[in-house]
């Protein structure tokens, strides 16, 4: 029956494609609006509250963090006048009560800068904010960055000083720092518990005065659509848009037929489409439509449990690692688009070590590895030890991520090769992270990605007090279980030493170290597509946690 | 009549109350919580934040607990906030519901519509090939997986042809961008009932056929179309509603892929995505009220029975 | 009535229903359809020996391939056998179709013959609770069902999470709900056989209860279960497919028909045959269950008008 129906499919497929050819280049002219499409609708539009990729990336059109990285992964003030650096005096190293050392910085607010009602953004507004982001009742996510800050001192309307407890190479980034209009927030903060219900974000999200960003929301449809138009305050430069509508849907199949008839214009990569569907899209579709890959600091992997006997050797390890071809992954499942990783450190961050093993695939390395390892004998295409035990591991990742679970069944096949049994066990995210990974309780294998901001120093993935346990309330992410002295004291130097160049070999130690053990297979950085008309100009992906939407400004029509 | 109906509703009342156990029982058995899935997202949380949070939200009490503190509020009209939307679950609801009604109004008029004369055009000569072609097609539209009709739907009309949009609501464009929109679910919920429904008018009415005052409207010369109209199906409808006011019902349920499978903001979409979220508000909140649609539009259907068929009483309709 | 008197009835009256049901020509092909699927899926491991493939070998190499000598119907996503696959996929499909219909028809069969047998509150309150079951919302709650973490409930996490827990589960759940069928007919039927003569000797006699349901009751009872079990495998399928779609039923790399289409229908306007196969098996499977059980249903009682 399938048969019969092939002719007419591909006759429509055909008709669509003229179609679809014919119909954005007629709109790309005349555009004032844009329709973005995203697969997630925020949870909150509250800054503080959750955090989640949507909300970020509607955000990122109203409101900026007072710094964020860049597309070329550079810290930039987006609130401040002016990035505080101990060069140019706004940073300074002060002793604390305690007796250590802490940092007072200088944030200069924009002189501009301005809430969509008309009320200047103060000194007011980053005192409240730090009040709200501190109290423990609000369930306010990131609570760590809030907890760094000892005091805030105010010296003017546009000025503060904000006191830190620690002295970090990384003093002046201020990224989670996001500002709450003081002025309309403070009522729904008189019963800090009730915060979260009756925040001005979700109970009036249309309200003006909530966003100083280039747009403001102006009309919010739940689980559907968010509408943005120009916020007249905006002190930067004028976007391009009129209005832009952020559309979620879920299903990525319909997600992609709306781009197609025109419902969307743009399928934004942080929230879009996996690799390989913008790669059938591209090539079907890549004359009308253009496609960005940004590979970034999603770093795809798989934790192994250093206490399993199996995993505990490291030629075992080595072997598990060289017997999968991940360069033909990378080149055949995603076309060179997702590169194969040799190490946590994406080879974009400056503090990357180029010179790493590679461990390309080499089964015959790997098989002699395992021999040597004393899973010598094998039986029924499985290896076994000396003491008859086969050599079987389980594979885990979060049940309906197709891409992952694509990876693992390839990953079975090549490990098949060399007489390793790998049974596939899959749970729900929530399972996954909630209980399984978290309190270490996979036996062997967990593949996960871990997504970051440029020099991300690994201290709760790789410090070995970081090994979540029963005894510190399962605090931490070293999940492998990895502990080394050198390590230790290698991140603890790390985070404390501001002289870059010193600071990038002990960086490059730490990389060495981490090839060498292998606590972790790694395997590629994940890449975003963002699908875009050929008519949208100025769209930069940043390959980071922060959203190409903070520079929405620079978006443009192409003439 | 009244007693019956206040009976009816008292029971209905009481399985309202069961489910509402037996959901909050099984919302509470699904894997980790919404603080799990809010630290999975974010590596600055640490575990200690978690359990902050989760104290905050009272999520570390025992289910009894938890579940009559549930149900006091639920029955001061306070079914909490939604952890997706950080809203009031009922201003989440009403919207949606009102999308679902109009998806399922409009599928539920155009089966009845088309069903009738489909079941009609076969009953009048059972075995001929228009009876075998209708045959053939409700056996097609009960036996089409909905979530493969959907997307076959999308292949051909959305990406093919072009003619119409392949999901979701528009955010402009008034009310005929409204209709484009609906047309596909409607579609894909339409062919399922209406399948249904045919194949039982065609049942009922060569059943009421063979009854013998029709036979006798037969022989008294009344041409057969006037017999088939005017007397078997008069007599065919009572089985008809009464099956059509049940399926009302269970059309919610089918509501569920159409809209998800559109991305059109139901409730099925929202009950489905509230549990796959772990908004264990919004889930229960959206489970009792489709239930509770449910067994009234199941009730309605048992009154109109007893209204149709006068010589069955209240005491005696089904129960 | 003698015995042989009762044997040529039987015997003539069995004729019958063959002669009626044979002329149900399409409740015929759907049998033959059914029988041939059957064989097929459970002959897979055969035929991939004959065939010299493994379903489950991936080749990166060999991607998304159209039909060929050694790939009769392509290779998939990752370079694997569709053909192999989508009979794989049918084993699994039809085993818990099979399995929840066949747990389905043992619920049923009991609750209806409990209910048709016992009469009184036992009957008031059976058949409340069948109509209270129909009444669900019947898909959001097997999602709920299929979210419920048997760890909580004291199962060790790794049969909870296993493969075989994800199947098991999956068949648990959909005969939970898909026995009202069959009760609501067999308790009919009950009602009628509890009044025959041989009914009536036995408890004279001062047959226990149950021995009367089992013995006596159940094997005359069996035509409406049979009509309505195989009535309810096409729901069950269609159920099976719906849930392993939303990702909550079968899990990969075990294959599903329902399983498979979730990763190919975000590939449909590149590969449309990966979710035309699949999603085209479980339209040809659900349609000749119900042929066959229309059929069968015209052979058992001739009365009812085809519907």
């Amino acid at each position: 029956m399938p048969s019969c129906r092939r002719p007419f499919l591909r006759n429509a497929l055909i008709l669509g494609l003229v179609l679809a050819s014919l119909w954005p280049g007629a709109r790309g002219a005349a555009a004032r609006d844009l329709t973005i499409g995203i697969t997630q609708f925020p949870s909150t539009f509250n800054p503080l509250i959750d955090s989640m990729m949507a909300k970020s990336f509607i955000l990122g059109m109203t409101r900026r963090p007072v710094t964020a990285y860049d597309a070329d992964w550079n810290l930039v003030c987006l609130l401040c006048a002016e990035l505080p650096t101990l060069e140019n005096g706004l940073a300074k190293i002060e002793p604390l009560k305690d007796g250590g050392e802490g940092m007072a910085l200088t944030l200069k607010i924009h002189p501009d800068a301005t809430w969509g009602d008309g009320v200047p953004v103060t000194a007011e507004d980053v005192v409240f904010t730090c009040q709200v982001g501190r109290h423990p009742d609000t369930g306010v996510g990131n609570f760590e960055a809030f907890r760094r800050i000892l005091d805030v001192e105010v010296l003017d309307d546009k000025t503060v000083v904000l006191h830190g407890d620690r002295v970090t190479f990384d003093y002046n980034d201020m990224s989670g720092l996001t500002l709450l209009p003081a002025h309309l927030e403070r009522p729904a903060f008189a019963e800090p518990r009730e915060y979260r219900n009756r925040t001005l974000f979700d109970t009036d999200t249309a309200n003006p005065g909530l966003y100083f960003g280039p747009y403001r929301i102006t009309e919010v449809a739940l689980g559907s659509h968010v509408v943005l138009e120009r916020n007249e305050t905006w002190w930067g430069a004028t976007p391009a848009f009129d209005r832009i509508t952020v559309r979620t849907i879920e299903n990525t199949a319909a997600l992609e037929a709306n781009l197609l008839s025109g419902g969307i214009d743009y399928i934004a990569g942080e929230l879009g489409l996996t690799v390989d569907q913008a790669l059938a899209f591209e090539k079907r579709h890549g004359e009308t439509f253009k496609v960005l890959y940004r590979s970034g600091l999603a770093y795809e992997h798989i934790d192994l449990n250093l206490d399993s006997p199996i995993l505990k050797d490291r030629r075992v390890r080595r072997a598990l690692l060289t017997a999968i071809d991940r360069a033909a992954i990378s080149e055949r499942l995603f076309e060179g688009r997702q590169p194969v990783a040799n190490g946590f450190v994406n080879p974009l961050d400056w503090v990357h070590d180029p010179d790493l093993p590679e461990y390309p695939y080499d089964p015959a390395a790997a098989a002699a590895l395992l021999d040597k390892a004393g899973w010598a004998d094998i039986r029924g295409g499985i290896r076994h030890n000396a003491a008859g035990e086969p050599l079987r591991v389980v594979l885990m990742t979060t049940a309906g991520n197709r891409m992952r679970e694509l990876v693992e069944q390839v990953l079975q096949s090549q490990w098949k090769q060399v007489g390793i049994e790998t049974e596939i066990r899959n749970e729900p995210a929530r399972v996954f992270f909630g209980e399984t990974v978290t309190m270490r309780r996979f036996p062997h294998m967990a593949m996960f990605a871990w997504i970051s901001s440029p020099e991300n120093v690994p201290r709760t993935t790789q410090h070995s007090n970081q090994i979540p346990s029963e005894a510190n309330a399962w605090a931490g992410q070293n999940y492998p279980g990895y502990s080394r002295p050198e390590v230790d004291d290698l991140i603890d130097a790390i985070e404390v030493e501001l002289d870059r160049d010193k600071r990038l070999a002990l960086w490059k130690r730490l990389q060495a170290i981490y090839a060498e053990e292998l606590p972790v297979l790694p395997l590629y950085f994940r890449a975003d597509p963002y699908v875009m008309p050929k008519w949208l100009d100025g769209v930069r992906p940043t390959g980071h946690q922060y959203p190409s939407t903070l520079w929405v400004e620079e978006w443009r029509v192409a003439e | 009549m009244t007693a019956y109906v206040t009976h009816r509703l008292l029971q209905t009342l009481v399985v309202l109350l069961l489910m509402s156990v037996a959901v909050y029982g099984l919302i509470w058995l699904m894997p980790g919580d919404p603080i799990d899935l809010m630290v999975s997202a974010n590596p600055d949380l640490t575990a200690a934040d978690g359990a902050r949070l989760r104290a905050l939200y009272g999520l570390d009490r025992p289910f009894a607990e938890r579940y009559l503190a549930w149900l006091q509020a639920a029955l001061g009209g306070d079914l909490g906030y939604s952890r997706q939307y950080a809203r009031p679950v009922l201003e989440i609801v009403g919207p949606r519901m009102a999308n679902t009604l109009i998806l399922v109004g409009l599928s539920f008029v155009a089966s009845v519509a088309l069903a009738f004369p489909l079941g009609l055009i076969a009953a009048r000569r059972p075995y001929s090939a228009a009876d075998n072609a209708v045959n053939l097609f409700c056996f097609a539209g009960i036996s089409i997986p909905p979530f493969w009709l959907a997307l076959l739907l999308i292949m051909a009309f959305s990406v093919g042809l072009g003619w119409l949009p392949a999901g979701g609501v528009p955010a402009e464009g008034g009310l005929g961008a409204e209709a484009a929109h609906l047309v596909l679910p409607v579609a894909t919920l339409t062919l399922g009932s209406v399948a249904a429904y045919a194949r039982f008018i065609r049942g009922e009415t060569i059943a009421a056929l063979r009854l013998d005052f029709v036979r006798t409207a037969q022989a008294k010369g009344a041409t057969p179309w006037r017999v088939l109209t005017r007397h078997a199906l008069r007599n065919a409808l009572i089985p008809v509603v009464t099956v059509i006011g049940l399926h009302f019902g269970t059309v919610f349920s089918g509501a569920l892929i159409t809209e998800t499978m559109f991305a059109y903001p139901g409730m099925g979409k929202l009950i489905y995505d509230s549990i796959m979220g772990n908004d264990f508000n919004l889930a229960l909140a959206g489970l009792l009220l489709v239930t509770l649609i449910t067994l009234l539009s199941n009730l309605a259907a048992d009154l109109l029975y007893v209204r149709l068929d006068p010589r069955v009483n209240y005491e005696g309709a089904r129960t | 009535m003698s015995d042989a008197a009762t044997l040529g009835v039987h015997t003539s009256l069995t004729r019958m229903m063959m002669r009626r049901f044979l002329e149900h020509r399409l409740a015929v092909v759907g049998g033959v359809v059914l029988v041939l699927l059957c064989g097929l899926c459970a002959g897979a491991p055969l035929l991939e020996a004959a065939l010299g493939l493994d379903a489950t070998e991936v080749d990166l190499f060999a991607r998304f391939e159209g039909p060929s000598a050694a790939h009769w119907l392509g290779t998939d996503e990752l370079g694997r056998d569709v053909f192999l696959r989508l009979l794989y996929g049918g084993r699994v499909s039809l085993f818990v179709a099979l399995t929840a219909a066949l747990a389905a028809a043992v619920i049923g069969t009991a609750i209806g013959i409990l209910a048709g047998y016992r009469g009184g509150w036992a009957d008031a309150l059976l058949m409340r609770l069948t109509d209270t079951v129909i009444a669900l919302p019947l898909l959001p709650l097997l999602i709920v069902l299929a979210k419920v973490d048997l760890a909580k409930l004291g199962l060790p996490a790794e049969a909870a999470h296993g493969e075989a827990a994800q199947l098991w589960r999956l068949i648990a759940i959909i005969a939970l709900f898909g026995w009202t069928t069959v009760a609501r007919l067999v308790r009919g039927a009950t009602l009628s056989v509890r009044e025959r003569e041989f009914v009536r000797a036995a408890e004279a006699l001062g047959a226990r209860s149950t021995r009367i349901m089992l013995v006596h009751i159940l094997p005359n009872v069996m035509t409406p279960v049979i009509v309505a079990t195989t009535l309810s495998m096409g729901g069950i399928v269609l159920f099976e497919s719906v849930l392993s779609f939303l990702g909550l039923g079968v899990q990969p790399p075990m294959p599903s028909w329902g399983n498979m289409m979730t990763g190919a229908h975000e590939l449909i306007w590149s590969h449309a045959e990966l979710v035309l196969y699949p999603g085209g098996l479980i339209f040809l499977t659900v349609i000749a269950f119900n042929f066959l059980g229309d059929g069968l249903q015209d052979a058992f009682d001739p009365r009812a008008a085809r519907r």
